[in-house]
């Protein structure tokens, strides 16, 4: 099989070449780098113990993802005995199928941010099938109006002065909206209010699952999710694999070191959800639906993960918390956000590109965007050494090789070839 | 399921270059030894003088690059242009003439880094050997871009012509070529013991008999390969402050130093051209009157990112320790 990857290489460069140009991006990105650096200075001072924290939190990802198969299967077991639905999606069009059959058509859903979801293309699959969906956090719902992929997976809008925002705004609410930052978080506060509380269903993703308890940890400043997984009677949440930790206390652990390295002190939220919503104050009779939603619904997504897992060159990409310092470190992204990258950006993400959201092709060109300078593996709290990664993957585009797991028959992926996904 | 993937040529005509001519662009031996002509510098002895040659390439990289940035990599007329090389290349002649005449001041220069060099660890009693013109390029670049089974053939060359000379001790002036024999090597090449050490860390070691420098501040951009790889940091402020030359400190510094966007520069020209020019500012926030740097691709993608009419002075640690010398 042959593959003239040289005009995509082309097409990339112009791309990245008008992004370092575009003033927008660099005013944006700048301010940025210099909070980002200055807050977790001052956050790391307040919690020195967060470095050791972070070794602590390695060690337990590296154990997590060589047990995944069993920490899996004990994950979906809690969230049953949770009175939730666990499910098991091999791949990207599984997920997709499951989510659809969870939520059916002509529904309005609400979503929080998740990179899964991103993955997955899940808003614009659910369009497609007969739905409203909402992306409820303010930069997603952004990039929502203005038909655009995230920048940055923290702040998705990054790339888009308040000006633009206050532009887009007027339009969609059509209603002046001023280009006053207040004035447009007001705006769109009093829409969503409105979509949380007519939702049949409510999107989240997970910054990590604890296997023992079935807790689903999410992280978040702005609110958006506790609404979207608390009003609507229904709650799917859809979670990569690799989030799986043993047990509760472990993943308080791993969501501390995230949000550490991810600039906060502390988060405004940390939502911690284990099934659906119930009350027993009635006769002691457990009844499910009381304030939140009547039904929980989990899907963990495979889609490459496991064959990451398998090959020990690869295995720590899926340490990564998704913290997004490395973004900031990182010198290409620093003149081009988002451009670095495809659905996952920068260096860590030419790696998850290559496995789980494009494949090698579409990872060339940012594979040889690194410039494998290294500081991203100064900044990350994993120390997942992407330049070696990188290098590893440049070999294989080099010499036609597969990835792995690519040359197995659908019957040995469909029974997971890194991990031993028992049915369910 | 092998895959054929068609990447931009220029991946290809640097490895082709490596393996065929032991050089990243094909430049002759005998022109990359050219500088060490006055100093009758033994073959074989316990100390090799390693320059790799790339200080005596930087020229000709940055007039590739320019020839690239003017044309499309995916468009014919580069095909033609890559493809008229090959046609000179059997012909006898080589990119070297191509590009030889353009930048005459560029390439005196930098082969002068390399004499430059060999001068101070001699005047700090270093017994020096060189391999001459049968010298050859580490290969880093065949282990960065990802051609690492080429570099698994290419690799006992550079071994044979490191071993014919007996050396105990290998001196790399790139930081580059050190990060690729030293950890790089040892895994390809079983046996392969020879110690791997840098110019700067020669230096650092007999920094006491370095003349005092009479020099305004200086700011230090450290490379990444020096600084996080190799773990070579301090001792460069060590030298320079020895030498009595005052040091400033760039925010990003050490192992969280910025790179200067030369890793880029085949592939992606304009890009690494603006981290660069990032860089420099990043640096000259410090007031430094000199940018000095310790790597060959730092070199030339700082300066090369400095502005028209820029005051700042852009130097290898090899040349502005030089300077002590020539005083």
């Amino acid at each position: 099989m042959k593959s003239d990857l040289t005009k995509a290489f082309a097409d990339y460069a112009k791309d990245l070449n008008q992004a370092s140009r575009d003033e927008n991006i660099q005013k944006a990105m700048s301010r940025a780098v210099k909070s980002y650096r200055a807050t977790t200075d001052e956050t790391m001072r307040r919690f020195p113990h967060t470095p050791e924290l972070a070794a602590e939190v390695r060690e337990i990802k590296t154990q997590a993802i060589q047990n995944n198969a069993a920490l899996l299967r004990e994950a979906m077991a809690s969230v049953e005995r949770n009175k939730g639905k666990a499910f098991y999606a091999r791949d990207a069009e599984e997920a997709l199928r499951l989510a659809l059959e969870i939520i059916g058509r002509g529904k309005v859903v609400v979503k929080g941010k998740s990179m899964l979801g991103e993955e997955l293309h899940l808003r614009e699959y659910l369009e497609d099938h007969g739905n409203e969906v909402w992306e409820t956090d303010l930069g997603e719902f952004i990039l929502q109006l203005k038909k655009e992929r995230p920048m940055h997976i923290l702040s998705p809008a990054i790339h888009v002065p308040r000006e633009q925002v206050a532009d887009i705004f007027s339009k969609f609410f059509q209603k002046e909206v001023p280009p006053d930052i207040a004035a447009e978080v007001g705006a769109v506060r009093e829409f969503l209010r409105e979509k949380y509380f007519s939702a049949d269903v409510g999107i989240s993703g997970a910054n990590v699952v604890a296997a023992d308890t079935g807790a689903m940890v999410i992280i978040e400043n702005e609110g958006n999710v506790r609404l979207s997984t608390g009003a609507p009677p229904v709650h799917l949440l859809m979670v990569g694999v690799e989030k799986i930790v043993p047990t509760f206390q472990e993943a308080m652990k791993v969501a501390e070191v995230t949000w550490r390295y991810a600039q906060y002190g502390v988060p405004g939220y940390v939502n911690i959800i284990s099934g659906p919503s119930k009350t027993g104050d009635i006769e002691k009779v457990t009844t499910y639906g009381a304030h939140g939603p009547k039904e929980f619904y989990v899907i963990f997504v495979d889609n490459g993960r496991s064959l990451m897992a398998g090959d020990e060159r690869f295995s720590q990409a899926l340490h990564c918390l998704r913290c997004g310092g490395c973004m900031y470190e990182c010198p290409v992204f620093q003149v081009t956000a988002g451009h670095f990258g495809h659905t996952y950006l920068g260096g860590i993400g030419a790696i998850w590109t290559a496995f789980v959201s494009g494949g090698l092709d579409v990872a060339a060109p940012l594979l040889y965007t690194c410039l494998r300078c290294g500081r991203c593996v100064e900044r990350c709290p994993m120390r997942i050494n992407v330049p070696g990664m990188v290098g590893e993957l440049r070999k294989m585009l080099i010499y036609g090789e597969s990835l792995p797991g690519e040359d197995l028959p659908e019957a040995a992926i469909a029974g997971g070839v890194g991990f031993e996904h028992a049915p369910v | 399921m092998a895959v054929e993937n068609k990447l931009p040529p220029v991946l290809d005509l640097i490895r082709g270059n490596i393996v065929k001519y032991g050089n990243p662009l094909a430049l002759k031996g005998s022109e990359v030894a050219a500088w060490a002509k006055g100093l009758k510098l033994p073959k074989e002895g316990d100390v090799l003088f390693y320059t790799g040659g790339e200080y005596q390439l930087l020229p000709f990289i940055d007039s590739l690059v320019k020839t690239m940035t003017h044309i499309d990599q995916g468009s014919k007329s580069f095909s033609l242009m890559m493809g008229v090389r090959n046609i000179l290349d059997k012909a006898g002649l080589n990119a070297e003439k191509i590009y030889a005449s353009v930048l005459a001041k560029d390439r005196e220069r930098f082969n002068s880094v390399c004499y430059k060099a060999a001068f101070v660890l001699q005047q700090l009693g270093y017994d020096l050997a060189y391999a001459g013109d049968e010298e050859l390029y580490s290969g880093a670049l065949l282990y960065e871009l990802g051609f690492g089974e080429d570099l698994k053939e290419y690799a006992p060359k550079v071994r044979r012509m490191i071993e014919k000379t007996r050396a105990k001790t290998v001196v790399c002036l790139s930081p580059h070529a050190a990060e690729v024999l030293k950890l790089v090597y040892p895994k390809m090449l079983p046996g392969f013991s020879v110690e791997v050490r840098t110019f700067v860390e020669l230096v650092w070691e007999r920094r006491n008999k370095l003349p005092a420098i009479s020099s305004p501040a200086v700011v230090i951009h450290d490379s990444c390969r020096l600084a996080r790889e190799l773990e070579v940091d301090e001792e460069i402020r060590d030298i320079l402050t020895g030498t009595g030359v005052p040091v400033r400190e760039a925010q990003r510094n050490r192992q969280w130093t910025t790179c200067c966007g030369g890793p880029g520069k085949l592939l992606f020209p304009e890009l690494s051209h603006v981290m660069g020019s990032r860089r420099v500012a990043e640096l000259e926030e410090t007031g430094a009157e000199t940018i000095l740097t310790s790597c060959p691709y730092c070199l030339a993608a700082l300066a090369g990112g400095q502005e028209k009419g820029d005051k700042t002075a852009v130097e290898d640690l090899i040349e502005f320790l030089f300077r002590g010398y020539a005083a």
